[in-house]
């Protein structure tokens, strides 16, 4: 198994009182697998997401990859290998390269090779962004447009685990199906996908997942 | 014409009174106006009074010891009060800044205080009260402006960035990584306004150590030379103060396992 987590529990704090909104969660991901998670606003979706990506505090439980436990890694390296894209689209001042290429800034990946110009327009175009310059103010990109670079951001870093959440919401038609096959070929090159969706079924997912009560089902493929 | 002491006009308790004069008339003026600020005006009148005169008194008597370790020990209280007075002036601080800001602090009071008394003026002995406890107030109170603001500004920004910072480490960001512009804007917060301080100096207004030493009967010229080194001593200061007290304190706005700590998820009220 690729992404394997188990007894995964969080209790939030809300002034009402404790709530538990992940009750002993358990939960393994295979290599290609897309698999969604569906649950009610407020059902702790994100806060899953977030509990696998190991950037939930306060949250416990066991993550492994590939057999190897999460706290014999570092975070980082952890984050590097199973990565989130939060919900809200986060680009920073400068042009589109620049965006592309955060990743590359960071001391996780300090001795990996940066991708060219050419590879960056390659995968650009993969996602119906070609007529986008990489030189081009990203404060400038519209909303599809920034939501699939910054998806395109962590694709780019070859993580193995992508936890999405939301990847699609607030895109027209043709951004989500653009979006969808991106996502279809990062499976299919043997990465899992773990998405947060309440929106539209586009038939990529292999199973899906209901949330509710702080516990997992199965509701079908 | 009063008498003149070491080249200084005294002023005696009738001059102080005189001088209440001009309270007692914004006093007035407050009344009038239904302004309400007389009881203030009256309470800080009176602790202006207390806190100066007491600050004489003391000052009158640690000369007069002479004593290398009561100079340092009120070095040591003036710098705790400044960190604690920091820590005030932070309230979206998280907990646990006030050992970071007694920290810097004293890092900071003890080298730019001895590096100025030591090299520049060259005091004889390094530990004359008149020279440093002077020069380590100036230190500490500029500096302590700066580091609050600095440290006020890297909690504030850090929280309006919180989704760039939860982006940043989901690719594997540390906590320096994820904070670091936060923590450069905030830094240049702290400097500007010494910066600003630096520049207008001696056109828009005179700096207080040289009104001081000008009223005392120095040559304004060396008045002046006295006051670019205290200036320069402040920006240091402040600089050395503000970068210190925000690479000690990022990181308590983040777990262990370097996620931060958005609001919702802290346990401290701030």
């Amino acid at each position: 198994m690729l992404l394997s987590a188990e007894e995964l529990t969080y209790t939030a704090h809300p002034d009402t009182g404790p709530l538990i909104v992940l009750d002993a969660i358990s939960l393994d991901l295979a290599a290609g697998e897309i698999v969604d998670v569906r649950g009610a606003s407020g059902a702790g979706k994100t806060t899953l997401l977030r509990a696998l990506a190991w950037l939930l505090p306060h949250a416990s439980g066991m993550l492994s990859l590939s057999g190897r436990l999460a706290t014999e890694m570092e975070p980082t390296q952890w984050r590097r290998h199973v990565t989130l894209l939060p919900q809200v689209t986060s680009l920073f001042a400068g042009s589109v390269r620049d965006n592309l290429l955060i990743p590359w800034n960071l001391k996780v990946r300090a001795h990996d090779s940066v991708p060219s110009d050419s590879a960056l327009a390659r995968s650009m175009a993969e996602v119906g962004l070609a007529e986008v310059a990489l030189d081009r103010d990203a404060s400038q990109l519209s909303v599809g447009q920034a939501a699939r670079v910054a998806l395109l951001r962590v694709v780019l870093t070859g993580p193995e685990v992508l936890l999405l959440d939301e990847p699609d919401a607030n895109l027209d038609d043709d951004s989500a199906a653009q979006v969808a096959a991106l996502i279809e070929r990062f499976a299919s090159a043997g990465g899992a996908v773990l998405r947060v969706r309440h929106q539209r079924d586009d038939d990529s997912a292999t199973r899906t997942l209901q949330l509710q009560d702080g516990r997992l089902t199965e509701v079908g493929p | 014409m009063n008498e003149l002491a070491g080249g200084v006009i005294a002023i005696g308790w009738p001059q102080l009174l005189l001088a209440t004069g001009f309270i007692v008339v914004v006093g007035i003026l407050s009344l009038r106006l239904s302004l309400g600020l007389e009881k203030d005006l009256a309470i800080a009148t009176v602790r202006t009074y207390l806190q100066l005169i007491a600050l004489g008194l003391v000052l009158r008597w640690v000369f007069e010891v002479d004593s290398v370790w009561l100079v340092l020990a009120i070095l040591v209280v003036m710098m705790a009060a400044a960190a604690q007075s920091i820590v005030k002036r932070v309230p979206n601080a998280p907990p646990g800044i006030l050992g970071s800001s007694m920290l810097t602090m004293l890092l900071t009071g003890f080298v730019v205080t001895f590096s100025v008394t030591g090299l520049v003026v060259q005091v004889q002995p390094w530990y004359k009260a008149q020279y440093i406890i002077p020069i380590a107030g100036m230190v500490l109170g500029n500096s302590m402006n700066g580091v609050a603001l600095a440290l006020e500004r890297t909690f504030a920004d850090l929280d309006a960035r919180a989704g760039e910072v939860l982006a940043l480490t989901a690719l594997g960001a540390t906590p320096w990584e994820a904070a670091s512009s936060s923590a450069r804007v905030a830094i240049r917060a702290g400097l500007i306004p010494t910066i600003n301080a630096m520049a207008v100096a001696g056109i828009v207004f005179i700096p207080g150590m040289m009104t001081g030493q000008v009223l005392a009967g120095a040559d304004p010229l060396e008045a002046a030379q006295y006051q670019v080194v205290v200036m320069l001593m402040v920006a240091a200061a402040t600089a050395l103060g503000s970068v210190l007290a925000v690479l000690l304190s990022f990181h308590r706005r983040f777990t262990t396992d370097g996620t931060y700590l958005e609001k919702g998820y802290r346990t401290d009220p701030s």
